[in-house]
């Protein structure tokens, strides 16, 4: 009993890390350009399936962790100059463009991979010992990744010269503007950003979930959670959030069935929304 | 050739079409359209809910699905479980849709933009993973078949909805009542209060209108339109499932609405028809069918970004307006997106 309870805490604490890396594209997609981006569910999983094509032409895994944020950067940046610019951050309007573009996405995928869901392997094969049981040796290390991901991202925020004018159009876009900042070019940086962040939450993830051309179906709702509950706008809520409410859900499955698991975490979030639709974290952080 | 003259000839075609359909089709192509326009009628009025929060109210609901399977889901235990017949099979589905619609309204309204979406979608996937999960009853994702009732009986005649011709009429009278009741509410005192607080809720509330309180009743009437679609939805295909009460069916009524055209009486039936008509013909032909319909949607908010009806009513004042110096300024039936 106490291993199962370890075991699922453990895969929902490294399932949130991942999450967290997802929810942080749609974050920033959503506070920089105001765009609800109804296909961030599937930007993770072009992810997934970039992971897996680049295995299967060079026979190395780890190419994937490059090819998959830089070609998910390409593509997003090409997606917001074609698709997302044109209607003016209009964010009924940005529903309607990225439903199609996530129908798009997922048929583009299935022409080209096929719709048959496949398993990869894990480039480290093996088990380890902790705290009593046997734990997969790629979660840990897909865990240590996210971190070293997020980390990264916020030093991108803070210390980089498209990290900083990132902040400064989201802050006052008219003073940034005066300022000589090209916001239309910052707005196509941070979708591509959006995008490689979660096409990279997906190479990292690959391994452990299934490589599927509906993948993204499923992780939308909880990027959003993760989003909302952790205030919008508020990055390292969004991080905390995910990272919550995957093992909070972890928690529950050790005890009950996953449907049941997913319930509680989504009445979790009702609640959340009820008595706090300012987030969890309002007031820890700014 | 006015406004006007224009507005009532389109009517007239569009009532004379949708009157002749179970004999203008058969003749024209296959009897198969007959009932994909009976489909139409009944998903569009699916997305007049969505549109009535959204484009009336302001509020954008991602969770209309959880409505429309309630009302399917009523309807088929009813028939299924309860042994019930017809009508009350049918008043079944549509109570306990109000009812849903009452529970989650006094929750969900009182947020408002994002957070009232998010939160319509959360309360519709909890009760998708309860109805995938209850599997005994509802049948789960696989859903559950039933055998019709009759509709009516007179004697010794029996009229079902197995009869394609009766059941195209049966919908298209159900479906015509509920946007005639809706375009009724739109131009009532209370759809002005609607309109008062999509536009600005806080002037609304300051010249005295109760804005939670009105929110209420747009989320329970917009309820009442999805319940009464999965009804009819469900006698359709003698059949309710859990796939049905998905967010992307939710998010097929939005998407619908604002490609036809947010805030407008006929929007949602355009979009709808659009978009089914396009399946239906391009599925049969080409297995990627979803590459055009993504493509569409993208194209239609580039360049309509009002929606086909709010193009047409573009053109139409633009009309209107060179007409102007001769004819004295007249109001719109349909209101301004």
């Amino acid at each position: 009993m106490r291993d199962t309870v370890l075991l699922l805490a453990m895969n929902g604490l490294i399932w949130g890390l991942i999450i967290a890396l997802i929810a942080l594209g749609l974050s920033v997609i959503f506070g920089l350009l105001d765009i609800i981006n109804i296909a961030h569910g599937d930007f993770f999983m072009v992810g997934t399936v970039l992971a897996w094509f680049s295995l299967s032409a060079t026979g190395n895994f780890w190419i994937g962790f490059i090819v998959a944020p830089v070609i998910g950067f390409v593509i997003g940046a090409i997606i917001q100059r074609l698709v997302i610019q044109p209607i003016h951050g209009a964010a009924a309007l940005s529903i309607v463009a990225t439903f199609g573009l996530s129908l798009i996405l997922q048929e583009t995928v299935r022409i080209t991979f096929g719709a048959t869901p496949r398993r990869m392997l894990a480039p480290i094969q093996g088990t380890v010992p902790l705290f009593g049981i046997d734990y997969e040796i790629y979660r840990l290390f897909a865990a240590g990744i996210a971190l070293v991901a997020l980390a990264g991202f916020f030093l991108f925020l803070q210390h980089t010269k498209l990290g900083i004018w990132m902040r400064a159009v989201r802050h006052d876009r008219e003073t940034a503007v005066a300022m000589g900042i090209p916001a239309q070019r910052v707005y196509v940086m941070t979708f591509g950003v959006g995008f490689a962040l979660a096409a990279f939450g997906g190479a990292v993830a690959a391994p452990i979930t299934t490589v599927d051309f509906r993948g993204g179906v499923d992780v939308l709702p909880f990027c959003f959670m993760a989003v909302i509950i952790g205030g919008l706008g508020n990055l390292a809520g969004t991080v905390a959030a995910a990272v919550l409410l995957a093992f909070l859900e972890g928690l529950v499955q050790s005890v009950a069935d996953p449907t049941v698991a997913r319930i509680s975490s989504l009445v979790l979030m009702s609640a959340v929304l009820l008595l706090r639709p300012q987030g969890l974290f309002k007031g820890f952080t700014r | 050739m006015t406004r006007r003259s224009i507005e009532i000839g389109m009517a007239v075609s569009a009532a004379t079409f949708l009157i002749s359909v179970p004999w203008l089709i058969p003749a024209l192509t296959d009897n198969f359209w007959v009932s994909v326009i009976t489909e139409i009628l009944i998903w569009s009025l699916f997305a007049a809910s969505a549109n009535l929060l959204f484009g009336y109210v302001g509020l954008l609901s991602f969770g209309q699905a959880l409505y429309f399977g309630f009302g399917m889901y009523g309807v088929a235990l009813g028939i299924d479980h309860l042994g019930l017949s017809f009508w009350p099979a049918f008043g079944l589905g549509i109570v306990s849709a109000i009812a849903m619609a009452l529970v989650s309204g006094v929750f969900a309204v009182r947020l408002s933009w994002h957070y009232f979406a998010i939160i319509t979608v959360v309360f519709s996937l909890i009760f998708y993973f309860l109805a995938v999960s209850m599997k005994p009853l509802t049948g789960g994702d696989d859903g559950i078949n039933f055998s019709l009732p009759p509709v009516f009986r007179f004697g010794g005649s029996i009229w079902s909805l197995t009869d394609p011709t009766f059941q195209y009429f049966f919908v298209l009278a159900v479906v015509s009542l509920c946007f005639f009741l809706m375009y009724r509410v739109i131009n009532s005192p209370l759809g002005k209060g609607f309109l008062a607080i999509r536009d600005n809720d806080l002037r609304a509330s300051l010249i005295g209108l109760n804005v939670y309180v009105l929110r209420l009743i747009a989320f329970v009437m917009a309820g009442f339109l999805a319940g009464v679609s999965g009804a009819l939805f469900a006698f359709f295909g003698r059949y309710a499932s859990a796939s049905y009460m998905f967010y992307q069916v939710s998010g097929e009524a939005v998407v619908w609405t604002i490609v036809g055209g947010a805030g407008t009486m006929f929007g949602p039936l355009v979009g709808t028809t659009l978009f089914i008509v396009i399946r239906e013909i391009v599925s049969s032909h080409w297995e990627h069918h979803s590459l055009i319909v993504g493509l569409l949607a993208i194209l239609a908010v580039i360049f309509a970004p009002k929606g086909i009806v709010g193009l047409w009513n573009g053109w139409m004042t633009r009309l209107g307006e060179r007409d102007a110096a001769s004819a004295p300024p007249r109001l719109t039936l349909q209101a301004e997106p």
